[in-house]
């Protein structure tokens, strides 16, 4: 092989330049020379020791230094000593000459990175997906339901204060209404065993939803009674969210997520925007959880609103309701809402309408229907 | 020369550090975070070769691979700690308190030891792998006896208001500080504790009026609160001034045997590079508020005709991708505009104030100091990564 040097060619540069040796603090100033031959050499004549000479070809100099006009040099041989040049005709020789000068030196170590790594990420995982959600399941059914109650009013203000503009979204309770809605929950819960006694509230707000909380606390929304075209249709809503109080559903999300968010956000903690992929993969978990619970709630009011009298396709008709308000969202922005296919769904309660009882007997008589659609009507307004 | 006296040198340029600072940052953003250790092992790479006290620069010498496995370490440790014991509290605080405020605070204070923990064992990595003239620093290990004495001393902090914040200071840097070692010399922090009481002064007359005048308005006398601009500024400047002397103060009555050294930064040159650097990002933000604009007006232009529409037209023309593209671009922005320029315009100029008005004395006593052995620290700083207590560098 030809080199083909630029520059001085052979002619050999003298120079000073401080020399650390990696032992001791004295940093020496010492005579170096470039030289060219069969193999071009910085040659250091160190002070009490042999002269080093080390090949230009494998003298690398440490990255991302500040400062123009000085660079700091390192040899394979000698890892600790460091050759400080200052002089500007030599730092302009090393540049040109030295071809590995900025090669990263060879990592040790990688395959131990490479098992802590995957060490790290099957355990986290592990600590999320399964011994999580395993213990929150075992803890929920454990918590006394004193605790579960509280836990569900405390949560109760905070989400009327967080729909509400400015105030807490009132609770809604004409007499009539409120008589009208305890008839339609006794006639739910008849043959149920619950844990705590189920308390329903409807709020006054448009959304279409209804939602369940720790200890027995259900939420209907006016705009879901609103929507609903017979009473049968806000039953079949009522026994699903029964459904998770009987369940203990918000509970163990509740104390699923006190454990997994404090997982995940020492994960992805500093990286800017860390928050948002939180969140999605938050949502990703939950919607996960919910899957199975929504399931189980489904099968839940199939069998009450069977053996109170009323048809489980009330659950379908509510749901085509919904869906032809908002349209099925397709694909990927499906997986991060709360909620299966409701195609699926609709097909499970049409499914169910053969078991239901010889006897058919409406949620609620026309009054009361009439009493509940108006329980957020105070009369005077 | 009088070789027996080191004066600093600062090489540091903010040209060469935006570059530095903007690519390593575009590179950690895309790779969801990982690259931070090898942003982290450059920056410092750059910050260290910068002081150059008697023209020698000091060596980074710590590795990106080494952080990134003393991080995994750490958070399957932490992942542990979090899960298992966030939500025992969580728990154990429905069940007995029927409220779950006791869970969170109670399991911040479970944090809290770990915390000063990791503090420590972060700066013994980070000496550990600082070198100045071939030498090692070093620091021994201690960081449990660390946490404890901390806690106690903030607990006491806290019980005097922060008053006591002198003598805490004062004590933690000296455990810290003699267990510090450059190569074979051990250093000692020397002076007393009341030598703190004269930089605090000015802080906690701004904290004491600011607080009488809020009462005081509270009471009735609301033209007091003219007072404010006064106080306010007199409790920043107090910050700086605390800042600034009380360094000073601990880097004067430090000593390596021999050697002594001479901090002298100036409160008020602290005070003008802060403000020169706020007003800058400021402009820098608002220059890239201009950029997001004119972006958004071409893509409004190139989707259709846009004279004569209203504002909501405007928003539903932009093409659906090119909205998400530029929300993303603009989210991500914010964050490395101020990271990057954080450095630029901030910790560059702080830290140069800061090298350049230090002088080492009795210099000669250095050179016959000898290497120390390597101090392997193989989770490195992982704890403190994890925990999100690294700062900035």
């Amino acid at each position: 092989m030809t080199l083909i040097h630029v520059g001085t060619g052979a002619q050999p540069h003298d120079f000073r330049a401080v020399w650390l040796d990696g032992h001791a603090a004295r940093a020496p100033e010492i005579a170096a020379r470039i030289e060219d031959g069969p193999v071009p050499m910085l040659r250091l004549a160190v002070q009490g020791a042999a002269e080093k000479a080390w090949p230009l070809e494998e003298v690398r100099r440490l990255p991302d230094q500040a400062g123009q006009g000085q660079i700091v040099l390192t040899h394979p041989s000698d890892p600790l000593a460091r050759v400080v040049v200052s002089e500007p005709e030599a730092c302009r020789l090393i540049a040109a000459r030295c071809r590995n000068l900025d090669r990263a030196p060879p990592r040790r170590g990688l395959g131990r990175i490479a098992l802590w790594a995957v060490g790290a990420v099957a355990s986290v995982a592990l600590i999320i997906l399964v011994l999580v959600p395993q213990m929150a399941n075992q803890l929920a059914t454990y918590l006394p339901p004193e605790g579960e109650v509280a836990l569900g009013q405390s949560t109760l203000g905070q989400i009327r204060d967080a729909i509400g503009d400015g105030s807490a979204v009132g609770i809604c309770e004409t007499p009539e209404g409120r008589r009208a809605l305890d008839e339609m929950t006794a006639r739910l819960i008849a043959q149920t065993d619950l844990p705590y006694p189920v308390q329903v509230d409807v709020l006054d707000n448009e959304l279409v939803n209804a939602f369940a909380l720790p200890g027995g606390q259900i939420v209907l929304f006016r705009g879901l009674i609103d929507a609903a075209e017979h009473p049968d249709e806000v039953a079949a809503v009522l026994a699903h969210e029964i459904g998770h109080v009987v369940n203990r559903d918000p509970t163990r999300t509740a104390l699923r997520t006190a454990g997994s968010l404090g997982v995940l956000g020492l994960l992805f903690g500093d990286f800017a925007g860390g928050t948002v992929v939180l969140f999605l993969t938050e949502r990703l978990i939950q919607a996960s959880y919910s899957q199975e619970a929504e399931s189980a709630a489904d099968a839940f009011a199939h069998g009450t609103l069977a053996r109170a009298g009323i048809p489980p396709g009330a659950l379908a008709d509510m749901f085509e309701r919904l869906r032809d308000r908002s349209g099925e969202e397709p694909g990927v922005i499906r997986h991060f809402l709360a909620h299966p296919g409701l195609g699926d769904r609709i097909a499970a309660a049409r499914a169910a309408d053969a078991d239901r009882a010889e006897v058919y007997r409406p949620a609620l008589g026309e009054a009361d229907w009439q009493a509940l659609q108006r329980i957020c009507i105070t009369p005077g307004d | 020369m009088d070789t027996a006296t080191l004066h600093t040198d600062f090489a540091g340029r903010r040209g060469p550090l935006f570059g530095l600072a903007l690519r390593t940052a575009v590179l950690t953003i895309l790779t969801l975070g990982i690259y931070r250790f090898w942003m982290k092992t450059r920056l410092r790479r750059y910050y260290w070769s910068s002081i150059r006290p008697g023209g020698l620069p000091l060596e980074y010498a710590g590795m990106p691979l080494e952080k990134l496995l003393g991080f995994l370490i750490a958070v399957v440790f932490l992942a542990f700690y979090i899960g298992i014991v966030n939500l025992i509290l969580m728990f154990a605080s429905f069940a007995i308190l029927h409220g779950n405020v006791t869970a969170y605070a109670l399991s911040f204070v479970g944090v809290i030891p770990v915390i000063f923990y990791a503090r420590y064992r972060a700066r013994r990595y980070v000496l550990a792998r600082t070198r100045w003239r071939g030498i090692r620093f070093g620091v021994e290990p201690g960081a449990w006896g660390y946490a404890l004495r901390a806690l106690w001393h903030w607990l006491l902090t806290l019980l005097t208001l922060g008053l006591y914040w002198p003598r805490k200071t004062f004590w933690l840097e000296k455990y810290r500080t003699d267990r510090t070692y450059f190569g074979t010399q051990p250093l000692v922090q020397g002076g007393r504790w009341t030598m703190l009481i004269r930089p605090f002064l000015p802080l906690v007359a701004g904290v004491a009026g600011t607080a009488l005048l809020g009462l005081a308005a509270a009471g009735g006398g609301l033209p007091l609160l003219l007072g404010l601009f006064v106080t306010v500024p007199l409790t920043l400047y107090g910050l700086a001034h605390w800042n600034v002397h009380a360094f000073r103060r601990l880097t004067n009555a430090k000593t390596g045997g021999p050697v002594r050294f001479e901090a002298r930064p100036r409160v008020w040159r602290v005070l003008r590079i802060y403000a020169v650097g706020w007003m800058l990002i400021a402009l820098a933000y608002a220059a890239l508020l201009t950029l997001f604009a004119v972006v958004l007006g071409a893509l409004t232009a190139a989707s259709g005709s846009f004279a004569a529409m209203s504002p909501n037209e405007i928003i539903e023309a932009i093409p659906r991708w090119a909205a998400v593209l530029l929300g993303v671009a603009a989210y991500f922005s914010v964050f490395l505009t101020y990271g990057v320029l954080a450095h630029v315009f901030l910790r560059l100029p702080i830290w140069r104030h800061y090298a350049e008005t230090l002088t080492i004395h009795g210099a000669d006593a250095i050179l016959p100091i000898g290497q120390r052995a390597r101090d392997e620290m193989e989770r490195a700083e992982g704890l403190a990564e994890a925990l999100d207590l690294g700062a900035a560098i």
